[in-house]
């Protein structure tokens, strides 16, 4: 006899030695927070969306930002143009997010949670690239325009450094900065990511590879 | 109107608790584990409930979202299935009822069950609860013909587990 037989007849008995929750034990439960991966999804990647704009609420950066661009039009457009990227973005992630109902097969719904999750992560290498990008265009202008320097560095220039030096030194530190950041931002982002959703991936490809 | 409908859905999850309870043996090792799968298998439900309502019975639906949740939503990571862990539900077989070496039989087919994957779980699961492999591939999202070659693949691991 097929060994799955056997484990079948005794399983359909079970009844008797399952735990028994009266109205009250359950009525209690329906009214108890979520703790699903969904709504860890859904917390997480709001912070994501919101954490590389706070980075311009941060004193030094913003002052940086306003003195060498105030009143140029050039960055006037790109920050609207940045804000309807990011509100692509959310509005992308908020429809998929919609999308997303335990009522479906199994492999529809680890689908849709992958791929409003995805939408995050392509948010954040968009970020990470544009702050890196803004890094290293500050880091060029640092050393090709002498205007530059007055706006970062008031004080005078300290005895054995010539202005060329000093200007070399800020646009490597700018450059070093950059990518310490980025790589810190990023590998933050990617344990958090992979973290998150590493069991739904593993049985995602698992229900996919029997399908080939 | 919103009471009824608590209670409407209270007494009927009452009624078919065991389907929940039998997913949660599966997926977890301990009482804790258990009881707090049940919970939020027990809060999606409700929370799809308005979703389902009439279409059909409360029954059809449970198994797919308990198992939606226990392998998909469910976030507490397991731990690793301990071979110490014995007093789980499932594992508590009235003895006068077999034989001792069919006792044995039983006990390490369920050891053998719990220690598959989570998709593989889900396939045991619901043939265990006698549903065809219409249901299986339509909960899963697998094609029928799939759904009867990996079962028969679980078949065959679950014999080499079992003779070896």
């Amino acid at each position: 006899m097929d060994e799955l037989e056997i484990l079948k007849k005794d399983w359909q008995k079970k009844g008797d030695e399952l735990p028994k929750l009266s109205y009250n034990d359950i009525y209690k439960m329906i009214w108890k927070k979520s703790s699903s991966i969904v709504k860890w999804i859904f917390i997480i990647s709001i912070l994501e969306f919101i954490l590389p704009n706070l980075l311009l609420l941060i004193p030094s950066v913003r002052t940086n930002h306003t003195e060498i661009y105030y009143g140029n039009n050039l960055f006037i457009w790109l920050t609207i143009f940045q804000y309807l990227i990011i509100f692509y973005f959310m509005y992308q992630f908020y429809k998929r997010y919609k999308e997303i109902s335990v009522l479906d097969n199994a492999k529809t719904l680890m689908k849709n949670i992958l791929r409003t999750r995805k939408t995050v992560k392509h948010y954040v290498i968009y970020s990470l690239s544009m702050i890196f990008l803004t890094i290293l265009l500050m880091a060029v202008s640092v050393y090709f325009n002498p205007d530059m320097l007055s706006v970062l560095y008031k004080e005078k220039i300290p005895d054995g450094l010539t202005e060329e030096k000093l200007r070399t030194i800020f646009a490597i530190s700018f450059i070093i900065a950059g990518i310490i950041m980025t790589i810190f931002v990023g590998l933050v982002y990617f344990l958090l990511y992979g973290l998150l959703i590493k069991k739904l991936t593993r049985n995602y490809r698992e229900l996919k590879r029997m399908e080939v | 109107m919103s009471k009824d409908l608590e209670y409407v859905f209270v007494t009927e999850l009452q009624n078919n608790q065991n389907i929940v309870h039998k997913v949660c043996s599966l997926y977890t090792n301990d009482r804790d584990a258990h009881n707090d799968l049940f919970q939020e298998i027990t809060i999606q439900l409700w929370k799809a409930y308005p979703k389902f309502r009439g279409d059909s019975k409360l029954s059809t639906w449970m198994y797919r979202v308990a198992l939606n949740t226990a392998i998909t939503l469910y976030r507490k990571s397991k731990r690793k299935l301990d071979t110490q862990n014995y007093d789980s539900i499932i594992y508590k077989i009235k003895a006068d009822e077999y034989d001792e070496t069919q006792e044995l039989q039983l006990k390490l087919m369920y050891k053998a069950v719990k220690q598959l994957g989570d998709i593989d779980k889900a396939l045991v699961f619901l043939y265990l609860e006698d549903k065809n492999y219409t249901e299986i591939s339509e909960t899963l999202g697998i094609s029928e013909v799939n759904a009867r070659v990996k079962m028969n693949r679980i078949k065959n691991k679950l014999k080499t587990i079992l003779n070896p």
